[in-house]
């Protein structure tokens, strides 16, 4: 048995905690991308569909992700209307999207980028659910 | 007893061995010399008794056991080394009543009595108000002695303690060393170059280039070695090789009568050592408290200390908020009607951009400002902390403090300081530069950044060898942390995966940038800065991860011995 006055530091031990706060590490991020990635479930809308017909696409739930273009419309007890450009396949794509009334909180500028939750409505129109900055 | 059969030891980096064939037996109320020539292995040996140095063979039993299978109770031994080992800025009252705290457990009181009688064992008693770093040589090795006396313990290992001193010193700490020998079971070993007043010991040990040349009565020393007066040992032991004189030494063995007599018999050994072993050391959290008031007395009583960091929780956060006194600009949207023409588009881009890259710059610079300068804090809190108080550290080690108390003790100290250090630049560079988002929010990336900083500066710390070490290890470590972060230039992306969980500042940076997120200052930042920002809360996870890979590295190195 060692004395105390010497005792040695084992390396496995020191190798051991490195592997075990690295662990801890990569399965923090693991979770969190498995758990916490926004809208992670939520399918990523494919704007050719959309563009070729959006009536098949109705009522379905979609994940949309771009930068705010303009601002398009505007009622007061409705919402308003902006056009997002997404990419997709490396082509750019306007798409419309209706932001209701209840997140009128949500201050969206040009040029802002957001990842956007949205259904398509009976219109066609892409209706936001929820929308948060990536 | 202590009893050294055979030992031996080597070191891979010098060829002869420093401590070859030695064996020795000495009684208990026994006062030892052990002599000879410098570099010849006194103190070699007195460290391999301790236990500092590991014997390569051979067996060490004290009082009839094996202190390999059974190390020597904290209580048993008191090792005073041969440099001073207190802390200068304590007073000669604080440094022997921290280390009793340390060692025993007992009521204030009782810790009280043990101080006041060991200061007047060792005479000093008018000293108890005056600070360590102003005694002269002989009243710090005085003060040694009474720090090792608290837990009265039976074997006593002094380390050339007499060296350096005036002959009146000298001979009073000799007469203190043999008085204290004379105390029930209790053994004394001195390491001393010098041959004077060698009537006082019991037995003298005589080593030539690690070898034993002799160990008796000092009555026959002279005779032996066939000189007139002890100091014509040393250069008498010149005229032999050390295999010889060790030879002639084990073979005269026997026919000699003056060998040390070793009185104790086996069944007084074990009852010395039952009530040895009964002396309890105070428990973890008794230890941890009492390191931690013992560091809040000393960071305290440094006012150049007090002053610095006082000096940096003001001065630091006001140097961020130089950059934007009159508080963050207000953002300039573009316009979203798409009836705007492609000219005015351009301009309105074009603004934005020059926009983008003014407010967001400065938005990212004031986070990252803070976290750098808050890492400093973090560095200069405990760059020093461990190497400073090495010996000491190691001296109560070996006494029985444990390194994870020590540790406790520190944290709880830092804990108060991080505190304060974040808070206060969270606090005033949001009202200066009325930052929005949520104060909490805000100050958790900061705190757990200065704290995770903290810790990795004091594991640094603890397994440096030297301060400048430290101080460079902190400074590099501190220094990288901007550059690597990605918030001037964006690393390439392969490195930045490799890198980039191993930076703090990057994820303080980030965290603290995501409380923004709702404000169109996020949007400015995100549109200049190419590396992508870490999620809040992957953020916390991974400073609180830097955070325990610093309290374990420290603990590791606080662990380990280093003995110098």
């Amino acid at each position: 048995m060692s004395r105390r006055a010497h005792q040695q530091i084992s390396v496995t031990k020191l190798a051991l905690l490195l592997a075990g706060v690295g662990f801890l590490g990569v399965g923090g991020f693991w979770l969190y991308r498995l758990m916490g990635g926004q809208y992670r479930t939520v399918e990523t809308l494919d704007p050719e569909s959309y563009y070729e017909n959006a009536n098949n696409l109705k009522g379905n739930t979609y994940r949309v992700e771009g930068w705010i273009g303009n601002s398009l419309g505007w009622n007061p007890g409705k919402g308003r209307l902006f056009s997002i450009v997404t990419q997709s396949q490396n082509k750019d794509y306007v798409l419309p999207i209706f932001v209701p009334h209840d997140l009128q909180t949500i201050n969206i500028q040009k040029k802002q980028k957001y990842m956007v939750k949205v259904m398509v409505n009976d219109q066609g129109i892409l209706s936001v659910l929820e929308m948060t900055k990536p | 007893m202590l009893s050294l059969e055979s030992i031996e030891l080597t070191v891979p980096t010098v060829a002869s061995p420093l401590l070859s064939g030695i064996n020795l037996q000495l009684p208990g109320n026994h006062f030892g010399a052990i002599v000879g020539p410098s570099g010849c292995g006194k103190s070699t040996l007195l460290k391999t008794i301790a236990g500092i140095l590991p014997h390569t063979s051979g067996v060490i039993r004290w009082r009839g056991r094996n202190l390999d299978e059974r190390d020597l109770d904290p209580h048993e031994l008191g090792y005073v080394p041969q440099f001073t080992c207190t802390q200068p800025r304590l007073t000669v009252g604080e440094n022997i009543g921290y280390a009793a705290q340390l060692r025993r457990t007992g009521e204030a009181r009782e810790i009280q009595s043990v101080v006041e009688k060991v200061e007047l064992e060792t005479g000093l008693t008018e000293l108890h108000n005056r600070r360590a770093g102003v005694l002269s040589g002989g009243q710090l090795r005085r003060l040694g002695l009474a720090m090792e006396l608290t837990t009265n313990p039976n074997l006593l290992l002094a380390d050339e303690v007499t060296s350096g001193l005036d002959p009146k010193s000298e001979e009073e700490i000799t007469a203190l060393l043999a008085l204290l020998a004379r105390q029930p079971g209790r053994l004394v070993l001195l390491v001393t170059h010098s041959l004077r007043y060698l009537e006082l010991y019991d037995s003298v040990t005589v080593l030539t280039e690690g070898r034993l040349a002799y160990g008796a009565h000092p009555s026959e020393l002279t005779s032996y070695f066939g000189v007139s007066t002890p100091e014509d040992v040393y250069p008498a032991l010149t005229t032999k090789r050390a295999a010889e004189w060790a030879e002639e030494w084990n073979s005269s063995l026997d026919e000699m009568s003056f060998q040390i007599e070793a009185t104790l018999s086996d069944d007084e050994d074990s009852s010395l050592e039952k009530e040895a072993s009964d002396s309890p050391v105070p428990g973890f959290f008794a230890q941890a408290s009492t390191w931690f008031c013992r560091k809040w007395k000393l960071f305290w009583r440094d006012r150049a200390q007090v002053f610095l960091h006082l000096s940096l929780l003001v001065i630091f956060p006001a140097v961020v908020t130089l950059f934007a006194y009159q508080g963050l600009p207000a953002v300039r949207n573009m316009t979203m009607s798409p009836e705007t023409n492609v000219v005015q588009e351009l301009r309105e881009t074009l603004a934005f951009t020059v926009q983008s890259s003014r407010t967001g710059t400065l938005v990212s610079g004031l986070a990252m400002f803070q976290v750098i300068l808050l890492a400093l804090m973090g560095s200069n809190n405990s760059a020093r902390e461990v190497i400073a108080e090495r010996v000491i550290l190691e001296k109560e080690k070996l006494a029985g403090l444990r390194p994870g108390s020590v540790l406790a003790g520190m944290t709880a100290f830092f804990l108060l300081l991080v505190t304060v250090q974040s808070f206060w630049m969270t606090f005033w560079v949001r009202l200066v530069c009325q930052f929005p988002g949520n104060f909490l929010d805000q100050f958790l990336p900061l705190a757990l950044l200065t704290a995770a900083m903290t810790t990795l500066c004091l594991a640094v710390s603890s397994w440096s060898s030297s301060t400048e070490q430290a101080s460079l290890g902190s400074l590099y470590l501190v220094g990288f942390q901007l550059p690597l972060s990605g918030a001037i230039l964006a690393l390439p992306d392969f490195i930045a995966w490799i890198i980039r969980p191993g930076i703090t500042a990057y994820w303080a940076w980030s965290g603290y940038l995501q409380t923004l997120k709702e404000t169109r200052f996020y949007d400015l930042v995100t549109a200049i800065t190419e590396t992508p920002l870490g999620p809040y809360t992957l953020s916390l996870w991974v400073l609180f991860l830097h955070l325990v890979l610093g309290l374990s590295f420290s603990y590791y190195g606080l662990r380990r011995s280093l003995w110098r």
